[in-house]
């Protein structure tokens, strides 16, 4: 009985191994993101982007989540061995995994979002671009807002890993809510930026959150995926204890306006564009070496909608006045621009 | 300063909840001399059934329900190998903590497909906020501002050192683990009391996991108990196998998780891993120094045959 | 008889592991999906071409190293669940050398090597220090020194070694990469991963000291009255598995994750555990075990993205056949199954 069992299996497994391979014509892209592509942030918005761009041009689309740190490199190369055309890896932390197998696989493009601006250069084989929203405006545009709203004064931001753009997040939003607070006669404390080390613990988020409320912080930027959505959690259970919203989060990098009720705006970054002119690229075979960059002049970056219960209606016209500002190149008298570049 | 340190105790109690009912749990398996190190791996099953359970009957307290459910489904495979198959317990364990997460993670990949939303369920309420109480006082809040799964926590503590000093069937229980051979001798069905240690241990853990997804955080994110199964183990030891002990042990690793966190915030110069080290250290020194004699119940982690009386 | 025993130790594990791939299987048609695609793919994607076969050499060679420390460890009698800290501790130090230290190439190498199986075997040591003279069970000291170790390394890679924005160290430098494998993506790690699997089997089954070290393992208290120092055996027992694991975390570092990052080495100490235990301690047998569980987790992600089943299927296998080995075993070697079995095979007669 047992031994027909077996030679059953073992006849069937051998059929199996014996099937023809996969051919398809379709272009494929497969992202990798070591957060969950649920996770109300971060990881939601670059699958969503990834989605968007594929759709309109007709590709497949592959992703793992969740994945940890030491895998990133094992799963990139899984996906270059199903040959796929194109990798899209969202975020800086990537970059060392990309490049090795970026090395190995000539013929695949990656696509490193938030890749450094030098990155496509040290690729060997020319086929890494960097997708690379401005990181210094995004914090301006959370910034701007956060000054406006602050009534402590006291404002907070919470970061995922030390990233390179996750520093020009930082310094940005503390450099344009100290400029609109100045303008609005008032002054801002920004407490010392946050990192949780990784993009996935939601718990270490409300932790953090708790902790700098207790700070005195009234307004939240964050840049580390499911852990944002913890801190959001926590602030929603200190607005729902004091019965009333006095503590604010501003959402990235797409539009969660109604996902928590302490969101008064978000910082939305539409990564498909970039994501799409990536896969036009391939498609035309002209793909790599270059440094796309996505900005408020280019409509990559943008302000999202604004909580209109929250915000005054005055406060909204500031604060779409400051964006323009931006978008104009006459924001804080023009002169950080060329930082910022 | 004095706010600093107020919210430093209310962080430590916060922590401490879930690894009461999982230390809770393993107590009252090694009580009955069978050391589960699945916990983890149970709690992760009661962690994902509470949450989904809780968002799809909009009640929380159901999801705690069904969290302990599940437990006790995955702990009867435990108890099946090992009590009645005399399956090594501590390797056993660690098979249930490979599988019962992939479980968890399966069903949670197949019941939300690849969508991309932001799945959040609603929390258990507090007692301040049921009774309607606006202040922010320090003790308001450490003694009001929690959900009921605290009280009860706290409750069965209590009910288990009364269980296990105070009652004939505690002591009976008790020589299970102790003297299991013995024990039959006298009429105490062994096996029955093991299967039963099982049931105990699979719904707290269960709770345990539950308690993350219900009264803790309103999303579910795979590997969220984050060994505390394994801090539980160390609870339980450094507790000195004893009710109060336990507790102790619990409110002090929740102490020095509560501190690691905010140790984050302010960039120190001694790493905060130090500090999340303190539990599994403290745990071997304790049990360098007392021995093995007075290391746990006596039968703990052998098999137990019928035959062998 | 002894016949007999050796049957269950081969049936055991194969049963597990065609009850489990049925269970899969059912589990993939239950999710709409054809179960013999799905194999297909996934048999495809372990051994389907010599990239994929590089890659399932290259995933197993730390489960080789972690499965050969369990199964040394418990031929000699030492529980040591802490395959993973060893490891860890192993490339810890073999990081350091890689990185800080002026060597770099073959001296290089070899000194991480060294360092890194000296490293484990002292990790080790402690607990065996713990289990000799304090008398306390082995294995909670292990899982707790494993988490020691991760946290240790923690500390490495955010503080320590550090190395710019993410939290990682530097990498190893080019020169001091352990070479290809055959041109394979597996490096040379593969190939002494297996010889330190024969060298343990030859040192147990043909040995004197490997004979003595088992004769503690199966039977402490006769091995007392025959005069054996107990005590030193376990605890050499100990260093050894130990040294076993922390090479493989050194070679491990130098030859595919190439810097400290965290989830390095996570899950391998428990994984080498279930598959000593699979393979019924033999260090050969263990071999082909962890290739095999290697081929199913990079087999895996082929036949999510061909089939659109999760890879968390692959997961539940595993742990189904650690499940049903671990309960099978412990299940032939029950008195009334015995007897009853002793019982069907005279009647049969």
């Amino acid at each position: 009985m047992n031994r027909k069992l077996i030679a059953m299996v073992v006849t069937g497994a051998m059929i199996a191994s014996m099937a023809p391979a996969i051919a398809d014509d379709t272009r494929t892209v497969a992202m990798i993101c070591d957060s969950s592509i649920s996770d109300g942030g971060w990881g939601m918005a670059c699958y969503n982007a990834m989605i968007d761009a594929a759709e309109k041009c007709g590709w497949e689309t592959m992703y793992s989540d969740s994945i940890a740190q030491s895998a990133y490199y094992d799963t990139i190369v899984s996906y270059c061995d199903l040959d796929v055309d194109m990798i899209y890896a969202p975020g800086n932390q990537y970059t060392d995994a990309v490049l090795q197998a970026a090395e190995e696989y000539p013929d695949i493009a990656f696509a490193l979002l938030n890749g450094g601006a030098d990155t496509p250069e040290k690729a060997a084989n020319g086929n890494v671009s960097s997708l690379l929203p401005n990181a210094t405006q995004i914090g301006w545009i959370a910034g701007a807002l956060a000054g406006l709203m602050t009534d402590s004064g006291t404002i907070a931001f919470i970061g995922g890993m030390e990233l390179d753009t996750t520093r020009a997040k930082y310094a940005g939003y503390g450099e344009a809510a100290a400029f609109v607070a100045g303008e609005n006669g008032k002054t801002i404390t920004l407490l010392d930026p946050v990192y949780s080390g990784d993009f996935s613990a939601s718990d270490k988020g409300l932790e953090f959150a708790k902790a700098m409320m207790d700070q005195g912080a009234d307004v939240f930027f964050g840049d580390a995926s499911a852990v944002d959505s913890g801190a959001r959690q926590a602030i929603d259970e200190a607005n729902e204890a004091n019965g009333e919203i006095t503590v604010y989060d501003i959402a990235q990098p797409a539009d969660l306006l109604g996902q928590n009720p302490c969101v008064i705006g978000s910082q939305v970054t539409d990564n498909s564009v970039l994501i799409e002119l990536s896969m036009k690229a391939v498609e035309d075979g002209n793909f790599g070496g270059e440094t796309l960059f996505g900005t408020l002049e280019n409509g990559v970056l943008s302000a999202g909608e604004v909580n209109t219960e929250l915000v005054p209606e005055d406060v909204q016209a500031a604060y779409a006045d400051y964006i323009q500002q931006m978008i104009d190149g006459t924001f804080m008298g023009g002169a950080a621009e060329t930082e910022a570049e | 300063m004095g706010s600093f340190i107020s919210n430093l105790i209310l962080a430590s109690v916060r922590m401490a909840s879930p690894l009461i009912f999982l230390s809770l749990a393993e107590l009252y398996s090694q009580r009955a001399g069978l050391v589960n190190i699945g916990i983890e791996g149970i709690a992760a099953i009661g962690s994902l059934t509470g949450f989904l359970i809780s968002l799809i009957t909009g009640n929380p307290l159901l999801g705690v329900l069904a969290g302990a459910l599940a437990g006790i489904a995955v702990n009867m495979i435990f108890a099946y190998a090992t009590i009645s198959l005399c399956a090594e317990q501590i390797v056993y364990g660690m098979a249930i903590n490979i599988f019962a997460p992939a479980l968890a993670a399966f069903i949670y990949r197949v019941y939300f497909g690849s969508g991309s939303e932001l799945v959040q369920a609603g929390l258990m309420g507090s007692l301040k906020s049921m009774l309607g109480i606006k202040s922010n006082n320090f003790l308001v809040n450490l003694f009001l501002d929690q959900t009921p799964m605290v009280y009860l926590a706290y409750i069965l503590i209590i009910v288990t050192a009364i269980y296990f000093t105070r009652t004939k069937s505690g002591l009976n229980y008790k020589a299970v683990g102790e003297y299991p051979k013995a024990a039959a001798t006298l009429g105490i069905n062994v096996i029955g009391i093991k299967y039963l240690s099982c049931v105990i241990c699979g719904a707290l853990a269960g709770i345990g996991g539950a308690y993350l997804t219900t009264c803790y955080s309103k999303t579910y994110v795979d590997g969220n108990v984050a060994g505390r199964g394994f801090i539980a183990l160390a609870a339980v030891i450094f507790g000195r196998w004893s009710s109060g002990g336990v507790l102790i042990a619990c409110l002090f690793f929740g102490f020095c998780d509560a501190l690691q966190i905010r140790l984050q915030l302010v960039n120190n110069t001694l790493p905060y891993q130090f500090f999340q080290m303190i539990p599994y250290v403290a745990t071997i020194v304790v049990l360098a120094a007392i021995g093995a004699k007075k290391a746990g119940p006596k039968s703990s982690g052998q098999p137990y045959r019928k035959e062998e009386r | 008889m002894k016949n007999k025993g050796l049957g269950a130790l081969i049936i055991v594990p194969v049963l597990s592991i065609i009850i489990s791939f049925l269970i899969g299987c059912i589990i993939i048609a239950a999710l709409g999906a054809n179960p013999a695609d799905a194999m297909r793919y996934l048999w495809k994607g372990a051994f389907g071409n010599v990239r994929n076969l590089g890659t399932t050499f290259s995933r197993s060679t730390p489960l080789i190293f972690t499965t050969l420390c369990a199964c040394f460890a418990y031929r000699c009698g030492v529980f040591n669940l802490g395959g993973e800290g060893q490891f860890i501790i192993g490339s810890i130090l073999a990081c350091y050398i890689a990185t800080k230290s002026p060597l770099t190439g073959v001296p290089a190498i070899l000194l991480c090597a060294v360092a890194g199986a000296v490293g484990g075997g002292l990790w080790a040591a402690l607990a065996g220090l713990l289990k000799v003279y304090r008398g306390q069970n082995e294995m909670i000291i292990t899982i707790m020194l494993n988490y020691v170790a991760t946290l240790l390394m923690g500390v490495v890679y955010t503080n320590w070694l550090r190395d710019g924005s993410v939290p990682q160290t530097v990498a190893v430098p080019d020169e001091t990469q352990l070479p290809s494998f055959l041109g394979l993506r597996a490096t040379i790690a593969f190939p002494i991963a297996i010889l330190t699997g024969i060298v343990i089997f030859y040192f147990l089954f043909y040995t004197s000291s490997g004979f003595q070290l088992r004769a503690v393992g199966l039977n402490m208290t006769a091995a007392k009255v025959n005069g054996f120092n107990v005590k030193r055996y376990l605890l050499m027992s100990f260093i050894v598995s130990g040294a076993i694991a922390g090479l493989g975390g050194a070679l491990e570092l130098l030859g595919t994750q190439l810097r400290l990052i965290n989830g390095f080495g996570a899950g391998y100490g428990f994984d080498g555990v279930a598959m000593a235990l699979i393979a019924s301690l033999h260090p050969l047998a263990g071999i082909l075990v962890a290739i095999f569980f290697a081929a199913l987790r990079v087999g895996s992600t082929t036949m999510q993205t061909a089939t659109g089943v999760p890879t968390s299927v692959s997961d539940i296998i595993q742990a189904l056949v650690i499940v049903f080995t671990v309960a099978g075993m412990a299940m032939v070697k029950l008195p009334e199954f015995k007897s009853r079995f002793a019982r069907k095979a005279q009647k049969e007669a």
